[in-house]
């Protein structure tokens, strides 16, 4: 259950329960201002470790900002976000993001088994071990025909499949996602929407999940926060009760998922107006 | 595909017979006294000559490893310079406009200082080709590295990449097709300066033995000499052309 310790209120755990567990990550009350103007104005929230959050909001509402201070890749204003208890200073390789420009953020000189090599390299793994470790990594998100083409011989699918095989090259305890999906057709979407739950299911690693679509957010998430604009902050935080794992049929037509889509679908069009 | 290549070589085969039968009539009308400007079939009896037993094809091989030497050393400084240059922003900021200031300089305005450092060496003809060739690579490279995707510069922060990994793994093969235009670019600027260095310092080879020749009105020679200096140019030019299809062969397949 993630609803136990996702608690809010950090200081109230902290006076219950002796050792309270300690989250993942948490964000303390983080702002980022750019000069005069204020991008995130004052965010916690605390993440469990093995639990998936999705973040949704209007846009400008500083949602990848947000993803980009938990990769490290930008630095918060005032506040802190810590990782197992230690302040995150920078990039850290146990905190892996997948971007949503996969075109961008892939190597088009090499191969898909380069590419994942890369993050192998990065790591210090030994040469001799890395091919069979790509092997197994491209076959499990479903690559592993594709191993000697290069980006710009696979679909978009394909490629966000890479890039997202790279970051699992990373073993990371964390897996961020930019809108990873955004750019590609319905039913691709759907294919690695159940495959990165998969993933996710078997290693255990916390996903926080940035996206625009409300369904989208739902159907992966434990728990969904929705950020409002101007400037970004924590309109609501909303648990999803839904069992898993989930099935894009069975879920999808939950009671329970239809009343999140309309309280979401709600909360999100005031924002708009 | 096969047959496109081939059609491609046919016209242009067909072209150079044109421009050689021009040259044949212009001639044989005695357009130009013979004297300045031999027949096609009298530069290639001089060709045939001077490659056979005479010294055009040991002035030949000087030139081209004249130009060689001159265009390796220039690509290593240009591709290391470039590379330490661009991996910096700062460095950028303070070293690209002198950069640019220098680079117009024609290089042979740098022959005169070569001469009074080194004489009329080897070792100056080869200065003045690698200070010549030097600036496409190393401005290739230098705006190789400025121009890499930013996104991959969070990749490898993500990943952990050392800065060395960074500029061999992303920076490098990033700038590849920028330096590997630059390659082409400095063997010509190579051949040129080599050549220029021969009759200045009048040092062996074809430079030289052009010189000569059309001091000595033997034009048959010195056209014999030019075209040999015109086939140096494009072997080298094609196989580095090669050489670059096969090096960015990932990007060929992205059409």
């Amino acid at each position: 259950m993630a609803a136990t310790h996702a608690s809010l209120q950090a200081g109230q755990v902290a006076m219950t329960t002796a050792p309270a567990e300690q989250p993942r990550i948490r964000i303390r009350d983080v702002t980022l201002s750019y000069g005069a103007l204020q991008i995130i104005g004052g965010i916690s929230v605390d993440i469990a470790a093995g639990e998936t959050i999705s973040i949704i909001g209007p846009s400008g509402c500083g949602k990848t900002t947000l993803l980009r201070m938990l990769a490290g890749l930008a630095r918060p204003t005032t506040g802190t976000v810590e990782l197992d208890g230690a302040v995150l200073g920078g990039p850290d390789r146990s905190v892996a993001i997948v971007f949503q420009d996969y075109g961008k953020a892939l190597l088009p000189w090499r191969t898909a088994a380069g590419n994942v090599s890369l993050a192998l390299e990065a790591r210090g793994c030994p040469a001799k071990e890395r091919p069979v470790i790509i092997r197994e990594l491209l076959d499990k998100i479903g690559l592993g025909r594709h191993a000697d083409k290069y980006p710009s011989e696979m679909s978009g699918g394909m490629q966000q499949r890479l890039q997202i095989a790279r970051c699992l090259a990373q073993e990371p305890k964390v897996l961020l996602m930019d809108e990873p999906f955004g750019a590609l057709d319905a039913m691709t979407r759907q294919a690695l929407q159940d495959e990165v739950l998969a993933l996710v299911a078997t290693t255990g690693a916390t996903m926080v999940f940035v996206t625009h679509d409300l369904e989208e957010a739902i159907y992966l998430g434990d728990r969904i926060v929705c950020l409002q604009p101007n400037p970004g902050r924590i309109g609501r935080t909303v648990e999803v009760r839904l069992p898993r794992p989930r099935d894009q049929l069975v879920t999808r037509e939950d009671p329970e998922f239809l009343r999140l889509r309309r309280e979401l679908y709600d909360l999100i069009k005031d924002d708009h107006q | 595909m096969n047959n496109l290549s081939l059609r491609r070589l046919l016209l242009g085969l067909l072209g150079l017979a044109a421009f050689i039968l021009v040259w044949k009539l212009i001639t044989d009308a005695k357009l130009v006294s013979p004297i300045f400007f031999p027949s096609p079939q009298r530069t290639l009896t001089s060709l045939i000559n001077g490659l056979g037993g005479g010294p055009l094809l040991g002035q030949t091989l000087e030139t081209v490893e004249r130009m060689l030497l001159g265009w390796l050393l220039a690509s290593l400084v240009g591709i290391m310079l470039g590379a330490l240059i661009g991996v910096s922003r700062r460095a950028r900021a303070y070293i690209a406009p002198t950069l640019e200031l220098l680079r117009p300089l024609p290089a042979s305005a740098m022959i005169p200082i070569a001469i009074a450092f080194l004489g009329f060496s080897d070792q100056m003809v080869l200065v003045v080709i690698a200070f010549g060739a030097l600036w496409p690579m190393l401005l290739a490279t230098i705006h190789g590295f400025a121009a890499m995707e930013p996104r991959l510069y969070e990749v490898s922060a993500v990943l952990g990449l050392t800065r060395l990994q960074i500029i061999w793994k992303l920076a490098l093969p990033s700038a590849m097709p920028m330096i590997l235009a630059s390659l082409r670019l400095g063997l010509t600027i190579s051949l040129i300066l080599a050549v220029v260095g021969e009759m200045l310092a009048s040092r062996e080879g074809l430079g030289q033995s052009v010189l000569l020749a059309s001091r000595s009105f033997r034009s048959a020679d010195l056209f014999a000499g030019i075209v040999i200096l015109g086939a140096i140019g494009l072997v080298g030019s094609r196989l580095l052309s090669a050489a670059e299809r096969r090096l960015l062969r990932w990007q060929a397949t992205s059409r």
